[in-house]
């Protein structure tokens, strides 16, 4: 591991005791799901923001089983979860846990968070994106997200600190950009679990810091050159969200021989490609506009899987990608659905596609059925391609 | 002479008359064109019907009749796509009125379904049948069967690949409570039939715990807003202007209805020794959920001969189980797997009413505004299903306390992200609230095919014995 990446793992495991210090001191520590809610307002508030985005383990998403219903995503549940086995750091002392509500997973498991008394602040978003009034519906959360976020803090939003968060984490967004680019080569320099990762850190770790350490990994890696062999399988990797935590899958594919080197996942990773907020002007309706529509639509958005399916094309010519590997939640019933639409027009493009689900169930049991799959289906497009 | 089965069933579903004749033909096709074979109307003839389903009462016939003469109808759909009825679709929890509004503007220019819910009720309630249409989505649908899907959503798709239905010229599609439903739709738009058109309403799950959903002023004009909006859409779709008055009407008439079968409804909660399963009345509220293109007039006729049945039972002290049998509410009750209802009957307790359909004083307040859309999405989010958890909990805790029953169960919507996910949460707070033990019994509420009796016979044993100790 390059040593930028070591010091921003480093600074995003140290955020939690930053925090709680923090917290100490009088500062606000403002915790937030999904990929709806600007860190931009929760920092121009002068407050710290968290994402809850934690997954990847069996047993949290278990523990909310008294409360919930069995067929939930594992993800959703596990923002309870490890709150119940004692292992979640920062919601004990959060201040606020600002909760999107787009999907009936999160919006039942908020609703589980207000049962269980946390502060909770919920921000609507509606799905039937091409309306004009919902879009309107979102901007105004957005609105009464930044009254809430100043009745907390005490500090009125200004639009000059508003327009620094947002300069800071177009930075970072920038700088994933040409990150990504470099994904493009024949031998990328860095694979799709690294640049995960990055994403992951890139919650936690303060934004001017970030995106200076990410510039500095690109100048790195451009200089370095390719790590990955020419003739790797060449992946997208899409579904809702590789958490923080679920590293398992993206670590088979790449340790499988091939390299995941484009994602499209609707949560869990910055949409850096074109979520630029633009800096002049309404600042709040910029963020809205820039979270709800510069980006591919998530799947809970309608329509929306025609358009993603469009988009999964662009990725495909601009990464050449060589296979497609879908990473499911059990019992997330529209991506499974979405995943049907998927199977049928990849099978019409005749592009390798692999399904996977995972209950984060990731014993040695799971685990070696799982190798066997993904190596397969690696071993199949290196055949198709004629590798070996 | 030989035995006509057709014949037979019409009978024991309250077709009277010169009726049985005229409707014989029809029924037969129907059947056919349902999917049912000569052995299904047997079965539901000789065996389905008379284990659970009360038919001795003429009132039970009748309003097992009247929703075969609109599954007589819905098996017409296709001939009348061909013939220029605009289709018109719509899938549950939805805002009825508006569809009531469309055929009050449309009549026989327009036919108006939920084809799906109507299905399962029909083939389920009646033929235990529903099976087929399920495995016809997973195994050609690519609807998978791991996942938990919801089983409206399923027939829905079936319906359309097996040719029951034509796709509509607009389905309206609502997502105000779960997501599959809306996303369904666009499922069979990309997957199996381009000519699927959805027009889709929804509202975010956004309001706080200690909010009054249909108080916030805002909330009320987006969800109007959002009415009006789909409404003028579904119009253009169809040709069919909506107008106010029918829109009014279209109030008038389901206000009348859910009038009419919550008095029955309260009679059978509130009766005792019980006069009548759970099943019937849950069953006849179904107009309250799915827009009836034939109209109501058999449905209310049926409820008018049922009321007065149920009335002169409880006069002369009549019931299904002995006076202080326990007396047990339910989410919902399951009408379409009826052996349920059947099964605790056999332990001595009555599972007699759904705490959904079960009024509250807010939802009996006269709408706060005159506008149309307005007073439509107050209504809506006066509903179980329109509020958010903690004003769910504090209805249904009023509701608990006006039918004292001696439990709930809770549970039967394990497919269901939005109305199964928070039943745990809700027992527990109401049962904390009013000392009526809550119980939850994950399962189905439109098929059994993971729930089967044998799955359940324990469980629902235990849970009666538990409820007759306590009382």
């Amino acid at each position: 591991m390059s040593k930028v990446m070591s010091e921003l793992a480093e600074m995003a495991r140290n955020r939690p005791i930053e925090l709680k210090e923090l917290k100490g001191k009088g500062g606000k520590v403002v915790e937030y799901t999904g990929s709806f809610i600007p860190e931009q307002l929760i920092y121009a508030a002068g407050a710290e923001p968290y994402l809850m985005f934690r997954g990847g383990e069996p047993e949290p998403p278990d523990t909310v089983l008294e409360y919930m219903l069995r067929f939930m995503n594992p993800h959703a549940r596990s923002q309870v979860g490890f709150w119940n086995l004692g292992l979640d750091p920062v919601t004990p002392f959060a201040d606020l846990v600002v909760a999107q509500q787009t999907d009936c997973h999160v919006g039942r498991i908020a609703e589980l968070m207000e049962y269980l008394k946390w502060p909770v602040y919920k921000v609507g978003v509606p799905s039937d994106w091409e309306k004009p009034h919902t879009r309107e519906y979102y901007y105004k959360a957005l609105g009464k997200l930044k009254t809430k976020l100043e009745e907390l803090t005490g500090n009125k939003i200004t639009d000059e600190e508003l327009k620094k968060s947002v300069v800071s984490i177009n930075k970072i967004n920038q700088a994933l950009r040409k990150m990504s680019e470099l994904r493009k080569a024949d031998s990328p320099a860095i694979g799709g679990s690294d640049f995960i990762l990055l994403n992951h850190y890139s919650f936690f770790c303060e934004p001017e810091v970030t995106a200076s350490k990410l510039e500095e990994l690109y100048e790195e890696l451009k200089e370095k050159g390719g790590v990955f062999p020419k003739d790797a399988p060449r992946i997208l990797l899409a579904g809702r969200i590789v958490a923080f935590g679920d590293y398992v899958v993206p670590k088979l594919i790449e340790d499988s021989g091939a390299v995941i080197v484009t994602e499209m996942l609707d949560e869990g990773v910055r949409h850096y490609r074109r979520q630029d907020v633009e800096t002049e002007g309404d600042l709040i309706r910029n963020i809205g506009e820039a979270y709800y529509l510069k980006r591919i639509p998530p799947c809970i958005f309608q329509p929306a899987w025609k358009h993603r399916f469009e988009r999964m094309q662009e990725l495909i010519k601009e990464y050449k990608v060589d296979g497609v590997v879908w990473y499911q939640l059990s019992f997330d019933e529209i991506y499974d659905m979405e995943c049907s639409c998927i199977i049928k027009w990849m099978d019409e493009l005749k592009m390798p596609f692999l399904k996977l689900e995972s209950s984060y169930e990731y014993s040695r049991e799971a685990t070696g059925p799982l190798t066997t799959r993904i190596e397969s289906f690696v071993e199949s497009i290196k055949e198709r391609k004629g590798v070996i | 002479m030989k035995k006509d089965i057709y014949e037979d069933f019409l009978k024991i579903v309250g077709f009277e008359g010169d009726d049985i004749p005229k409707s014989l033909s029809e029924w037969r096709t129907a059947s056919e064109k349902l999917g049912l074979t000569e052995e299904d109307v047997r079965f539901a003839t000789e065996e389905w019907i008379p284990q659970n389903w009360d038919i001795t009462s003429r009132g039970v016939r009748k309003i097992v009749g009247a929703i075969i003469r609109e599954a007589i109808d819905l098996t017409k759909a296709n001939e009348y796509k061909k013939n220029g009825v605009k289709i018109v679709y719509g899938i549950m929890p939805a805002i009825l009125t508006n569809y009531l509004a469309i055929k009050e503007s449309g009549g026989d220019r327009v036919f108006v379904s939920f084809p799906d819910l109507f299905l399962v009720s029909v083939l389920n309630s009646f033929f235990h049948k529903v099976n087929p249409y399920l495995e016809t989505a997973e195994t050609e649908g690519g609807i998978s069967y791991g996942c938990r899907h919801c089983a409206l959503n399923k027939t829905r798709l079936a319906a359309r690949m097996k040719g029951v239905i034509p796709s509509p010229d607009v389905i309206w599609t609502w997502g105000f409570n779960c997501d599959e439903g809306p996303k369904t739709d666009e499922y069979i738009n990309c997957y199996y039939n381009p000519d699927w058109n959805v027009e889709i309403t929804r509202i975010p799950h956004d309001t706080h715990f200690g909010e009054i959903d249909d108080e916030n002023r805002e909330r009320v004009e987006y969800l109007a807003l959002q009415l009006k909006d789909s409404c003028e859409r579904v119009e253009d779709a169809i040709g069919i202007k909506v107008t106010p008055e029918s829109l009014s009407e279209a109030v008038k008439t389901w206000g009348r209805f859910a009038f009419k079968n919550g008095q029955l409804q309260y009679m059978v909660a509130t009766s005792d020794p019980l006069v009548l399963d759970g099943n019937t009345p849950t069953l006849a509220a179904l107009p309250l959920f799915t827009p009836f293109n034939t109209g109501l007039g058999y449905m209310e006729e049926a409820i008018d001969i049922l009321t007065k049945e149920v009335r002169e039972k409880i006069q002369k002290g009549e019931g299904i189980l002995p006076k202080g049998a326990p007396k047990v509410g339910a989410y919902f009750v399951p009408f379409p797997n009826p052996w349920l209802n059947t099964m605790f009957l056999e332990n001595g307790v009555g599972l007699n009413f759904s705490l959904i359909i079960a009024l509250s004083k807010r939802q009996l307040k006269p709408p706060t505004y005159k506008d149309p859309y307005m007073a439509t999405a107050e209504q809506w989010l006066r509903m179980s299903p329109g509020m958010n958890m903690g004003l769910e909990v504090e209805d249904t805790i009023e509701k608990v306390g006006a039918s004292k029953p001696d439990a709930v169960v809770m549970g039967f919507f394990d497919f269901d992200r939005w109305l199964g996910a928070h039943q745990k949460m809700v027992a527990k707070l109401v049962e904390e609230r009013t000392g009526v033990p809550h119980f939850y019994l994950e399962c189905d509420f439109y098929e059994d095919r993971d729930y089967s009796p044998e799955a359940l016979r324990t469980r629902i044993e235990s849970m009666c014995q538990v409820i007759k100790m306590r009382k």
